[in-house]
């Protein structure tokens, strides 16, 4: 690399989360000098989205990354008489009991690689550590050989309840596989990349799926490039802050999203469509014509709750739940109103919350269509990046697969001055912020992070069936046991880009009692079933069949007071990692309030300027910054329609 | 009245091999030997006919983004072309060229066009890449090829049109997976685009 970075800046940067990336943008538009690092080769740290391929190199990086060989050259030496360093933390701690189980068959070839890519996939199957499973039932562990990871193959048991037992098993007979290297149920080699597509059912057979279709798992690495894979799931609420900052920045102009279709509930063993607009209710088969009128009524109430007090007041002291009850609400749409309009539970929500999480859901009904929510086209982890472009476009630096070392403490001003980054460069500037992950344990050792159990599902059917198989939609099951939480599920299907034709994306997510497989196996049996050859046979399964399951624990970081981290300096701020929220506005909130600090009474992204106020320069100091940023002035006709961008159906229909 | 088609057509290239003196050229026929970096525009447009179409591209800048390699994906989604451009005096530039049709072919969407410019061809008396060369390369990955210089104009509008001609016709069963753009409050219809 013959470019070297800058010695000085105003901001600098380290992680590219969502946050962090908000804030680089805000800071860059509001003219600061912004360097952004990330110690990763990609974007996003746990708020990015894989490839296939990609995902299994990032699990093998958390499998290995126990043993980061130290070779940068030592800081030490650099640091003055008056200074202090506090060393950042080189690997990363904040995923673990990573499990992974294919039940999609493999075929005989061993090198399949992902069409289109030239990059070598990491394969799979990498030596499965077992022994420690046993142990791994607590939370939290720092030890990073607790992690786990396995790779359960055509064996006929679903995980078994018994992970002990279940991992060595599967442990044995991964390798098994391996050293015959064919699987005998499969007997037919695979075919060429392009009889596989054929294959693939396109997306608008919503017939059943004759028997050649099914999908193998050397079908799922070939068009591993067609999988988006969130680490973190979540949905933008349609007036939610961060659909806000996107258009008010003008950011929103780099993605595109879908509409999610469906809310679903799974009661008594079933999976059911939740009516939630006033056409939705009138249409909807599963209630009667007395509900329907009392869910209309109820909800009418819901939208303007605070007119009506005496409606509500008086039942401030207990649960929504409580609440729901003493109104004239079947238990049929007390349920649909907790679980899947309201999105809590039993025990987390006062009456006051319970109505304005209602109020919010039905005031983001119908804004871009008939449910509260978006999601991002590829996936939630292009939101990151779409910042950065941001900041990129007005002069911010960016630097991937670069990490620091230290930050640089001023002895008496106890302020950061400076990083020193892989290379030794030192490099000065004014903030700094940083995400949580880069912190040494010994800084965070006060800090009491929760967790997040996370599942990635890839399936063969909806969970629930309609005629159009380009559904995407969220369900909350609610939790079975007390100390237990709701589990969300978000399907995905393959318009969103997140998959390929013929499966589907399934997201788990819960707040963590236990690791992430105990958490919420019990969620993925009720809703799923194993993927095997024989099912096949039987015609019409009900349940769609799982090809492949990955179940980790990512750490919590989120609403974690500063004063919790040792000796953090005045101009270093804490960026935290994704909470377990299903909207992104925690991640606004703290771009915004971090934003006022560094840049105070500052406007926060402001849409960018009109292209023809820009005054450029003209005395072309800098030939070399001339191709590393943006573009030369526009022209009338080109910023009208570089602008308008935003309304880009008006322009073409 | 002709049908608009939008495409997006992401640039490529090292630093200081003429990316933005390329569109700049294109956009507005204009050449400055000092640009200065402009700030808030991430992307240039310019409306050709094309058949009985007229292709309108969307032209991103990789935002100095490339610098330390550090483009992000999302840069490639959608692309219906990229411009991969080397310098024709500075033989570095050319061989990592394969190094960012390698990165297009991981990130790009499959089918997009690419189009290898060899710029600064007005200074061919100090070449260190032989036109043959590229040629070649061009030649092996599918890719068309033509030496630009975006200081004289030349070959800048073949270029795109060269671009316009290998776009595949539109299909009309390819408009199933709009996405919707967001847009500001103040427009009354916020649906579905293109």
């Amino acid at each position: 690399m013959a470019d070297t970075l800058p010695s000085e800046f105003d901001v600098i940067v380290i992680g590219t989360g969502l946050p962090e990336s908000i804030i680089a943008a805000a800071c860059s538009r509001s003219g600061r000098r912004v360097l952004h690092v990330d110690s990763r080769s990609y974007y996003g740290g746990n708020w990015a989205s894989f490839s296939f391929s990609g995902l299994l190199s990032w699990l093998k990086e958390h499998q290995e990354n126990s043993d980061i060989e130290n070779d940068s050259p030592v800081w030490q030496d650099q640091i003055l008489e008056n200074e202090e360093a506090i060393a950042l933390s080189r690997k990363d701690k904040t995923i673990q009991h990573v499990e992974v189980f294919c039940y999609a068959s493999q075929d005989l070839h061993e090198d399949v690689e992902e069409a289109g890519a030239l990059q070598k996939n990491h394969a799979l199957v990498t030596s499965a550590n077992s022994t420690e499973a046993a142990d791994s039932s607590f939370l939290p562990m720092e030890d990073e050989s607790l992690s786990t990871m396995n790779c359960e193959m055509l064996t006929e048991q679903t995980p078994s309840s018994d992970p002990e037992n279940a991992l060595e098993v599967n442990g044995a007979e991964v390798t098994g596989e391996k050293e015959n290297h064919c699987d005998d149920k499969t007997c037919v080699p695979s075919t060429s990349a392009e009889d596989v597509s054929e294959n693939v059912p396109i997306a608008e057979d919503t017939t059943e799926q004759p028997k050649k279709n099914r999908i193998t798992y050397s079908q799922i690495i070939k068009e591993g490039r067609r999988f988006n894979i969130d680490l973190v799931s979540k949905l933008l609420y349609s007036r939610g802050l961060l659909i806000d900052l996107l258009i008010k920045s003008n950011v929103s102009r780099y993605a595109e999203f879908k509409n999610i279709t469906r809310i679903l509930a799974f009661r008594e063993g079933r999976v059911e469509q939740v009516p939630c607009s006033r056409a939705d209710v009138f249409n909807s088969k599963q209630l009667t014509m007395v509900e329907k009128r009392m869910l209309m009524k109820f909800l009418t109430f819901c939208m303007e709750y605070e007119k009506y007090p005496d409606e509500y007041k008086g039942y401030e002291d207990i649960t929504f739940y409580e609440y729901l009850k003493t109104q004239k609400l079947t238990p049929n749409l007390q349920y649909i109103v907790l679980h899947s309009i309201a999105m809590t539970s039993e025990t987390a929500s006062s009456t006051i919350d319970g109505l304005k999480a209602t109020r919010n859901f039905l005031h983001c009904l119908g804004r871009y269509g008939n449910t509260p929510f978006l999601f991002p086209l590829y996936g939630q982890g292009e939101l990151p990046q779409c910042f950065c472009r941001m900041c990129a476009v007005f002069g911010g630096i960016y630097c991937l697969r670069h990490s620091v070392q230290c930050l640089v403490v001023d002895k008496e001003s106890r302020k950061c001055k400076a990083i020193i980054d892989q290379f030794g460069q030192r490099i000065i500037s004014e903030h700094f912020l940083v995400e949580d992950s880069y912190f040494s344990e010994n800084m965070c050792s006060r800090v009491q992070y929760r967790q997040i159990s996370r599942a990635v599902l890839i399936t063969d059917r909806s969970v629930l069936k309609t005629d159009s198989d380009q559904q995407i939609s969220i369900l909350t099951v609610p939790a079975e046991e007390p100390g237990m939480f709701a589990v969300r599920v978000i399907e995905l299907c393959s318009s969103t880009m997140t998959c390929m034709k013929g499966t589907y994306l399934v997201h788990l997510t819960c707040t963590s009692s236990k690791t992430a497989r105990e958490d919420l196996e019990p969620v993925v049996q009720k809703l799923f079933i194993p993927y095997t050859e024989m099912e096949i046979e039987n015609e019409q399964v009900e349940k769609p069949r799982i090809l492949w399951a990955l179940y980790f624990n990512m750490r919590d970081s989120s609403d974690i007071s500063r004063s919790c981290y040792k000796d953090l300096p005045s101009n270093v701020y804490v960026c935290s990692g994704p909470d377990c929220g299903l909207g992104n506005d925690n991640a606004v909130k703290q771009a915004e309030t971090l934003f006022q600090e560094i840049c105070p009474s500052e406007d926060f992204c402001p849409p960018p300027p009109n292209p023809e106020d820009i005054v450029l320069d003209g005395d072309g100091l800098q030939p070399e910054a001339s191709e590393s940023s943006a573009i030369p002035e526009a022209n009338s006709e080109t910023f009208k329609e570089s602008t308008n961008l935003g309304n880009l159906e008006e322009s073409s229909e | 009245m002709m049908a608009i088609r939008e495409l997006k057509v992401c640039l490529l290239g090292d630093t200081g091999v003429g990316k933005s003196s390329i569109v700049c050229r294109f956009v507005q026929d204009h050449f400055d030997h000092n640009i200065s970096p402009t700030i808030g525009a991430s992307f240039m447009t310019k409306t050709v006919p094309c058949g009985n179409e007229l292709h309108k591209f969307l032209i991103w800048d990789t935002a100095g983004q490339e610098r330390f390699h550090s483009l992000a994906p999302m840069y490639y989604r959608g692309s219906a072309a990229a411009v991969i451009v080397y310098d024709i005096t500075k033989q570095d530039s050319f061989y990592t060229l394969k190094k960012w049709v390698k990165e297009l072919k991981e990130h790009g969407p499959e089918n997009i066009v690419m189009a290898i410019a060899g710029n600064k061809c007005d200074l061919s008396d100090i070449r260190e890449v032989p036109l043959k060369d590229a040629k070649e390369y061009a030649e092996s990955i599918g890719a068309i090829v033509v030496e630009t210089s975006a200081k004289n104009a030349i070959n800048i509008e073949e270029l795109f049109q060269g671009i316009s001609r290998q776009i595949p016709p539109l299909d009309p069963h390819e408009n199933g997976n709009n996405g919707i753009k967001l847009v500001k409050p103040t427009s009354q219809a916020s649906r579905r685009c293109c």
